[in-house]
């Protein structure tokens, strides 16, 4: 018997003791309030330093300038969760696109065709990168490696490296440019992806299977549950979330790119760890991966407006990053 | 009974290598170790004997460095010796071959043999030919035919043992640790051991050989050494020993009187005469034509040495295992198992042998673990219904008297005990047609133990078909309605409660059966 579990023992517990316990849940706890502390004092730091920062306007930009990272993290919250990960998103997300508006071009030009065509194509790179991981037993680094290459050489092979045109002035409003109850609905699409995210992961069977798998494996299968399927499952989700980073994308620019966001699933990941994400698996939460998320574009456009070389911009995030993660892990 | 005073009267050439004298060693408010002692002469095999928990390992650890002892000395040909670390004991020249070898499986045997201590050039260039020639020549020496080449993740088990060995004779070694060598070992690969133990032993080289199995000490030792509750319980010259004399050595002659009064044996019950489990010449890689059947509200125990098939029996039924041949009848339907989740469809529900690895998220809580198999009863159009989640979990922890704050308590702050009975929560509810255990009190302390058997037992009442394998066998005694005794992957015989007498006696049956089975399952497995 531990002390810790021992009924005297409880009851002896002190204030003192439940002090020490809040603080040390503020630090390191189930949730790292550290995080919004670091939030916090991220915009006060830039409040204070550029006269430009603290506006409605500039946050909105900020919303705007995330989307895509945040969008897809809560897929990658999953995936990591589960003890896997995924390097494909970026080049998914470029062969959506492609996809999303070559579909249009060729059909009626329909928006529904291209989101369809977007959205399907994203979910399809997820259940082939999910098949080759749990089926073949390889590891999901180096199946989405290989997916990486090979879905950003298709995406530029299509039309040989052009970017298609996409004229459907519906499209642009649903995914790009109008506005949802007075939200952009770029932000609009974030929100929706996080609530979404949200009640799968705490609220549906599906994220207690994901937590489980990832906590530890071989219980899990014990437990019967199906493995495999649960971790397919969350690829395909995080495919489907690229394949609406790609439509939001490509309704902005008017256009789809084979050659768009190269190197971004680093942010994503670094969104998710910043979260609170074990990169061991078993643990992590949606509303953490949306801050982590916002420190990211936050860092980003602070730094710009404070007239910081983009060099320079790049050696502080790293650095802020590998310093959050120190803090926060446990 | 001829105690430690045999060894002085065996006069025999060989010298005193290693010489333990009168060791304690303290876990907390546990005495793993009493006044031991131990004698091992050069080029002797000693073999060490004694039911887990004994105090091998810890005899084992401390001469090995990795625990520092109490009181009491150790001697090396003569000369006190302390270790305060495994590199201590290395340099002391005590090599211990552990189950878990400790080579690199993508290097070659020769790379092996000689890592570390690698022939350089200049600029710590790896002279790559005097390396192949030192360690060919080396195996010659001892005879033992091994492919300096081979890939040592390439080789079969008892070439790798043979690798771990010859690396461990490549450097001074005086003394040989082998904990239970054989066990993952076919008969063939078990003689190819044999005969490296005793080109070490030609060298002067001393061997602890510790094992389960009495047929080896009489195959391979000239002295034997058995302990008991942590103390010596007679040392013996093999040649004028017996199987039965050992076994009363390492069970203990008064101790069988005392296990009854621990606690009544369940009282003869009249069975339910239908099966809620039945397998019909079962077979498969690692079991063959086992039958077996589990009676309604019957606690029906799996005796064996460790590799007999025990664990496996358990994993078929639970769709872990794929069945090559025979079926299975969950209550007289066949049922052809898919896999876990098809299991636990069919009211089957296992308590795996590995709590910390096969049966808990150690880093989720209470709840989370024990609505893990049953989340389809928690959930409506895939939601979670939370609430009725945290209820089960309430009442599980209640029920079992798990010690806890509350259901959100991680499970890795719980003791061993508290542990499994969170294991047991797991299946609590509904109430499984089939229990299957698998050394379900291991690591759980006395108190919890009872407890754990109260919820055997309750559920056995309830109509429950319990399968429990275990290696204590007075805890089978204990429980168990009848019990079945494995040998290399079949059931050499199921006993009655009528026809079961006590540990001693199961613990003699287990060893007979072993030493007169030819043709060890171990053949079958790659």
């Amino acid at each position: 018997m531990t002390e810790l579990t021992a009924p005297n023992v409880v009851a002896a517990s002190t204030r003192s003791d439940r002090r020490r316990k809040i603080l040390q849940n503020l630090l390191r706890g189930e949730r790292p309030y550290m995080l919004y502390i670091a939030f916090v004092i991220l915009l006060v730091v830039f409040s204070l330093s550029s006269p430009w920062f603290l506006s409605v306007d500039n946050f909105l930009n900020i919303g705007r300038q995330t989307t895509l990272v945040s969008i897809i993290a809560v897929g990658m919250t999953f995936i990591i969760i589960a003890r896997q990960i995924d390097l494909s998103v970026a080049s998914t997300l470029a062969l959506s696109g492609m996809a999303a508006a070559l579909a249009m071009s060729q059909i009626n030009n329909s928006w529904i065709v291209g989101a369809v065509a977007g959205l399907g194509t994203g979910a399809l790179v997820g259940l082939i990168n999910g098949i080759l991981t749990t089926q073949l037993s390889i590891p999901s680094f180096l199946v989405t490696l290989g997916s990486l290459s090979m879905a950003r050489g298709l995406a530029m092979m299509v039309t040989n490296t052009k970017p298609v045109i996409i004229t459907n002035e519906t499209y642009f409003a649903i995914f790009g440019e109008g506005t949802f109850l007075g939200i952009p609905v770029p932000i609009a699409w974030t929100l929706a992806a996080m609530i979404v995210g949200i009640l799968l992961l705490h609220y549906n069977v599906f994220g207690r299977r994901i937590y489980a798998v990832g906590g530890n494996p071989t219980a899990a299968l014990y437990s019967g549950i199906n493995t495999k399927r649960i971790t397919t499952a969350a690829f395909v989700l995080t495919g489907t979330l690229a394949g609406l980073a790609a439509l939001v994308l490509s309704a902005r620019s008017h256009a789809a790119r084979p050659d768009v966001v190269q190197g971004m699933e680093l942010d994503v990941i670094a969104a998710v760890i910043l979260g609170g994400c074990s990169l061991f698996g078993g643990r992590g939460y949606i509303l953490g991966t949306l801050f982590g998320s916002l420190i990211i574009g936050t860092l980003n456009n602070g730094l710009v407006l404070l007239g910081v070389s983009s060099p320079m911009q790049l050696v502080i995030k790293g650095a802020i990053i590998v310093a959050a993660v120190a803090f926060t892990k446990r | 009974m001829e105690l430690s005073g045999s060894v002085a009267a065996e006069p025999r050439p060989s010298t005193s290598l290693v010489m333990v004298s009168a060791i304690n060693k303290r876990f907390g408010g546990v005495r793993a170790l009493r006044d031991v002692n131990l004698e091992v002469r050069a080029g002797e095999v000693h073999a060490l004997l004694g039911e887990n928990g004994a105090g091998k390992s810890t005899l084992i650890k401390i001469l090995s460095g990795v625990h520092a002892l109490d009181s009491g000395t150790i001697e090396i040909a003569g000369r006190p010796v302390e270790f305060d670390s495994p590199a201590k004991s290395r340099e002391a020249g005590i090599a211990v071959v552990y189950q878990d070898l400790s080579l690199v499986e993508s290097l070659s045997v020769a790379d092996n043999l000689l890592l570390g201590r690698e022939p350089r050039a200049a600029f710590g260039f790896v002279r790559k030919r005097a390396l192949m020639a030192r360690a060919e020549a080396f195996l010659k020496e001892l005879g033992i035919p091994l492919d300096t080449r081979a890939t040592v993740g390439s080789l079969p088990f008892a070439y790798r043992q043979m690798t771990e060995i010859a690396k461990a004779l490549m450097g001074e070694v005086r003394l040989l640790i082998l904990d239970e060598p054989t066990s993952s070992l076919t008969s063939d690969e078990v003689r190819i051991l044999f005969d490296a133990i005793g080109k070490a032993t030609r060298r002067g080289v001393g061997v602890i050989y510790v094992t389960h199995r009495l047929n080896e000490v009489f195959e391979i030792s000239q002295r034997v050494t058995v302990l008991r509750d942590g103390a010596n319980a007679g040392t013996f010259v093999t040649a004028d020993t017996d199987m039965k004399r050992l076994v009363n050595a390492i069970v203990g002659a008064d101790r069988s009187p005392s296990i009854v009064s621990r606690n009544e044996p369940a009282p003869k019950r009249d069975l339910n005469p239908s099966p809620v489990l039945s397998l019909l010449d079962v077979s498969n890689d690692r079991l063959r034509a086992v039958d077996l059947a589990v009676l309604k509200g019957e606690i029906h125990g799996l005796a064996g040495l460790i590799g007999s098939g025990r664990t496996e029996i358990l994993e078929t039924v639970f769709g872990l295992r794929p069945l090559e041949s025979g079926a299975i009848e969950i209550e007289g339907r066949r049922w052809l198992p898919a896999g876990p989740s098809d299991a636990i469809e069919q009211g089957i529900a296992l308590v795996p042998e590995d709590r910390h690895v096969q049966g808990l998220v150690l880093d989720h809580s209470i709840e989370r673990n024990v609505t893990l198999p049953r989340i389809p009863h928690f959930s409506r159009w895939g939601w979670m219904q939370q609430r009725a989640a945290a209820r089960r979990a309430e009442s599980a922890i209640a029920r079992l008297a798990v010690k806890a704050q509350g259901a959100s308590s991680l499970v890795r702050t719980l003791s061993g005990g508290n542990q499994q009975k969170v294991v047991f929560g797991k299946w609590n509810d509904p109430r499984p047609r089939v229990l299957l255990l698998d050394e379900p009190t291991v690591g759980v302390d006395v108190g919890a133990r009872e407890e754990i058997y109260a919820v055997i037992r309750n559920a056995a009442r309830d109509g429950s078909g319990v399968l429990v394998v275990s290696s204590d066998l007075v805890e089978l005694i204990e429980l168990c309605d009848r019990i079945s005794v494995i040998v290399n992957g079949r059931v050499a015989r199921t006993l009655s409660r009528g026809e079961i007498f006590d540990a001693e006696e199961l613990h003699h049956l287990l060893q007979m059966y072993q030493a007169s089975t030819p043709g060890p399952l171990q053949e079958l497995s790659a």
